[in-house]
């Protein structure tokens, strides 16, 4: 068609992107896939990978990893879901949806230190603990605390997709739904939630993954006690220089990053080929 | 009856396809200056590709399109002396009516109070000389409608080309603008070329229809000719009710269905050719069922305001639509009567060109 | 019993609401306390800031940070409006899909593997770490985020409208520059104001790219938050909100702006 013709005729100005892709999108994930064979003195090898496979530390580091990904994923929808129903029955959604978000505008760092402050010994949490007359307790450097922080976190970008679906499901459904005779519960786990899934599964996605690689959480509010792949991967890279062994976690992550994605239903525009290559 | 006029725009043999699909097949029509024409087809027959070929922005995949006796197939689109009014009006949201309004008189470098006072005009020609200052966004449907015209309009172009422009609107507005669409078309004298697919539409605001189907012209010419004479079956039936029943042509002015012969005005057919002969609705009359030239079996009917709408069926069991202003028995047999003139006689994959020739031979006898 | 459970939605939202920004507010609530714990409030006072704009250091890692913001959503920006424009104009399907693919690679790849991958880049080619390499990076991972916002704006734009402008006599430039990207320029400014949030807001990937003479306010907070508290720190954080303040308002209305000059109706929430 000649309106396409006319504006493409002149591709210059689609070269920059072209070149972000290859230089910042494709060479680093290939670069990384090509150290990961690489050990420690530069040799060509497969050593991290049999290494990895065959530890019992790296593996175990991995579940738990996993592990905690599932329960602050668990944790933060369990918090959103209702969040976001509420919040599309109120008055105001959109302002109340922009208070929700705004946390995401501070600095994450800056979040995690404000609990270093809250849940240290002499702490704001402990003397709550303290007046109701449970007594002052270990709560930073442990499992509890990251899982906190890490939900407190993530619960608007939990939010913002589940709303989204929320908000976009025809009203006209739980009215049909009502008028078939179904109960409130009824209409809700048969008609609002499953037509609802595709936003859980997009926070799932938004959630589950960073989960995952939340390093400085771990060695701020976890104590080193939590070690996630994220941890692994930055302990490689920049402190015992291991390139090739962080490079092989690295791979490990992408491909359960693209597992989640799968699981998820990929959606509409994510990625898989382009990764997978 | 040869024209010549030299035509403003002409399409020969223009053909287009999108891969193995075709949307045009071999399409020539020619448009007179200061006349309204109408392409009329159903939705996917390919008259909106006609007028994106005269404006520009479809290419022709073969055939010429020409404009003022130039061939302008490769000439972009902004160089064309036509405008278009879009079906979804295209009007640019950031800028206001005014603006909206002068943005092609900007394009063309017109001094700054000349582009003020056409675009003044312009506004007052669409009934909308004080909405200038108003955001696309306030402005009714309607009124949208009026700045796309106006938007077009105001470039004073040679041709103007409308892509349904009225679909948008609701019956009675739609009325109006038939009305003063056509007012606007006789007050500028330029050529309109407009897309519909509502064949009242095209019969009322029309100087000349082109009726199309699966990317071609099936036929061409005035309302009235288009409504009397139709070519064939799926025009008689595109335009108007028709009632379309299958006959023989026994001989020239004689044609026989439902096993009777009647006296008819057409001629030019072998002797006993097949054919179908077309009667409308409202060419019927009611009379005793012993006094018809036919006798039907009311089968229902619908009161449609100003007439009633009967449906019958023949001893062949062709259904016969009736107009009329009387109610009829429904299951009782009513006697149908109509004048020889009433009677339409199409032969059976007639090309135009072959149907003219036959109506000007056996007309001019 | 409409009322009642009216009340409970309610209070769900504000608990969740209090949650949310109770750390922040104890936060910005210690940068005022005497003292140099976040146990107990020891009176007001502003000495904190004073500190804070006493220390060149971080004064300076304030301004580069800025500096790397301010450039490196600008040139994402560009960039990514450009490429907005090119996916938009491909016109078979598979080159399209593969197109949005490796943009969302970044989006949703985990900021560590970001970081890795960009140093083992970044030291392959031989580009010294510091302010260029952090540079390329934050322009790197918000070049996907502007095309994200600004493809829909282009997607929704009519064909028509382009053929009106053209039929009313634009050339190529004409078309771009007075039609496309003022319709397309609230999407412009949301993908600039992304782009400006997460150069903000980076810590990963600014943390493994950096090297040792160059710094981010992330990057330094976490090396002096693992040394504990420090209320300079929470000084910083009351500025940092005010400027996300800024930010997000900026944001809203640009948002209002964009909707207000939408000649479709915008979909309006049914309810």
């Amino acid at each position: 068609m000649q309106r396409k013709q006319r504006l493409s005729r002149n591709t210059a100005y689609f070269i920059p992107y072209m070149l972000w892709i290859v230089l910042f999108v494709i060479a680093p994930v290939l670069l990384l896939i090509y150290q990961s064979f690489f050990d420690i003195n530069g040799q060509l090898t497969l050593a991290n990978y049999q290494t990895y496979f065959s530890s019992n530390t790296y593996l175990m580091m991995t579940l738990n990893s996993v592990w905690y990904a599932f329960l602050i994923t668990l944790a933060t929808l369990i918090i959103s879901y209702p969040t976001a129903y509420v919040l599309n029955e109120t008055k105001h959604p959109q302002l109340w949806l922009l208070l929700i978000i705004m946390p995401t505008w501070i600095n994450l760092l800056l979040k995690a230190y404000a609990f270093i402050g809250i849940f240290s010994q002499a702490g704001i949490a402990n003397q709550f603990l303290s007046f109701i007359g449970i007594g002052p307790k270990q709560l930073l450097f442990t499992n509890f605390s990251f899982i906190f922080v890490a939900a407190y976190i993530q619960i608007p970008f939990m939010v913002l997709p589940i709303y989204n679906s929320i908000s976009e499901l025809n009203p006209s459904y739980v009215n049909a739904s009502r008028d078939l005779g179904a109960t409130n519960w009824q209409t809700f786990s048969k008609v609002i939630f499953p037509l609802t899934l595709p936003g859980v599964k997009a926070g799932i996605q938004a959630v589950f993954i960073p989960s995952l690689s939340l390093f400085m959480l771990t060695r701020l509010i976890g104590g080193n006690k939590v070690i996630t792949l994220g941890t692994a991967i930055e302990e490689h890279f920049l402190t015992t220089m291991n390139w090739g062994m962080g490079s092989t976690i690295g791979v490990v992550l992408i491909i359960a990053m693209v597992i989640i994605m799968l699981l998820t239903g990929g959606g509409k525009r994510r990625t898989r080929k382009g990764l997978t290559k | 009856m040869a024209v010549n006029t030299q035509p403003i725009v002409r399409l020969n043999h223009v053909y287009k396809s999108y891969g193995d699909h075709q949307i045009l097949k071999d399409i020539n029509l020619e448009l007179e200056a200061g006349k309204f024409y109408t392409l009329l087809g159903p939705s996917g027959c390919g008259k909106t590709t006609i007028l994106r070929t005269v404006a520009g922005f479809t290419a022709v995949t073969s055939g010429d399109v020409e404009f003022d006796g130039a061939v302008i197939n490769d000439l972009p689109a902004n160089q064309r002396q036509v405008n278009t009014v879009f079906q979804d009006y295209a009007l640019f949201p950031h800028m206001n009516v005014a603006e909206n309004v002068a943005f092609g008189l900007k394009l063309h470098k017109v001094p700054r109070n000349e582009i003020d006072q056409r675009v003044q005009e312009a506004l007052a020609m669409v009934q909308l000389a004080d909405f200038g200052d108003r955001e696309i966004s306030e402005i009714s449907g309607g009124q949208q409608q009026r700045v796309a015209i106006a938007r077009a309009l105001v470039m004073r172009p040679k041709v103007l080309l409308l892509d349904e422009p009225l679909s948008a609107l609701d019956a009675k507005l739609r009325k109006d603008m038939q009305y003063e669409l056509r007012d606007l078309q006789q007050r500028l004298g330029i050529t309109f070329l407009f897309v519909t697919h509502d064949q009242e539409e095209a019969l009322a605001m029309s100087d000349e229809i082109f009726v199309m189907n699966a990317g071609k012209i099936l036929q061409g010419g005035t309302p009235v000719d288009i409504y009397d004479e139709p070519i064939n079956h799926f025009v008689a039936n595109f335009i108007g009710e028709s009632n379309i029943i299958p006959g023989k042509m026994l001989k020239d002015y004689q044609v026989e269905f439902v096993g009777k012969t009647f006296e008819c005005a057409d001629g030019g057919m072998r002797p006993n050719e097949a054919v179908e002969v077309v009667l409308r609705p409202e060419d019927l009359d009611i009379v005793a069922a012993d006094q018809g030239k036919l006798v039907v079996t009311v089968d229902s009917q619908l009161f449609r305001g100003n007439y009633f709408e009967i449906v019958a069926y023949d001893s062949d069991h062709n259904e016969w639509l009736v107009h009329s202003t009387n109610p009829a028995d429904e299951g009782e047999p009513i006697g149908l009567t109509f004048d020889p003139q009433d009677i339409h006689v199409m032969r059976l994959n007639e090309s135009e060109a072959a149907f003219d020739a036959r109506l000007e031979q056996y007309e001019d006898d | 019993m409409s009322l009642h459970r009216f009340k409970w939605r309610n209070l769900y939202l504000w608990l969740v609401f209090i949650v949310l920004y109770a750390p922040i507010i104890f936060l910005i609530v210690y940068s005022f306390s005497k003292g140099d714990t976040m146990n107990n409030f020891h009176g007001f006072t502003w000495s904190h800031y004073q500190d804070l704009f006493a220390d060149s250091r971080l004064i300076a890692i304030f301004l580069d940070t800025l500096l790397i913001a301010l450039l490196s959503s600008i040139l994402a920006t560009v960039i990514g409006t450009l490429g907005a424009l090119g996916i938009n104009n491909t016109t078979k399907a598979i080159t399209k899909n593969t197109l949005l693919s490796l943009n969302n690679i970044l989006m949703v790849s985990p900021d560590v593997i970001i970081g890795a991958s960009f140093l083992i880049f970044f030291t392959a080619l031989k580009i010294p770490l510091g302010f260029g390499s952090v540079l390329l990076s934050h322009i790197a991972f918000s070049i996907p985020i502007v095309v994200l916002m600004v493809l829909p704006k282009i997607q929704e734009m009519s064909g028509s409208l382009l053929d009106a402008a053209a039929d009313l006599g634009a050339n190529n430039w004409q078309l771009l520059s007075q039609v496309v990207v003022p319709y397309i320029m609230p999407g412009i400014f949301s993908g600039f104001f992304m782009a400006l949030t997460y150069s903000l807001d980076d810590f990963a990937v600014t943390f493994f790219v950096t090297g040792n003479g160059f710094s981010t306010l992330s990057v330094e907070i976490y090396s002096r938050a693992r040394q504990g508290i420090n209320l300079e720190i929470n000084a910083l954080s009351g500025l940092m909100f005010l400027m996300a303040l800024v930010l997000v308002v900026g944001y809203y209305f640009i948002n209002q702006y964009s909707s207000r000059h939408r000649h479709t109706a915008t979909r309006g929430r049914r309810k």
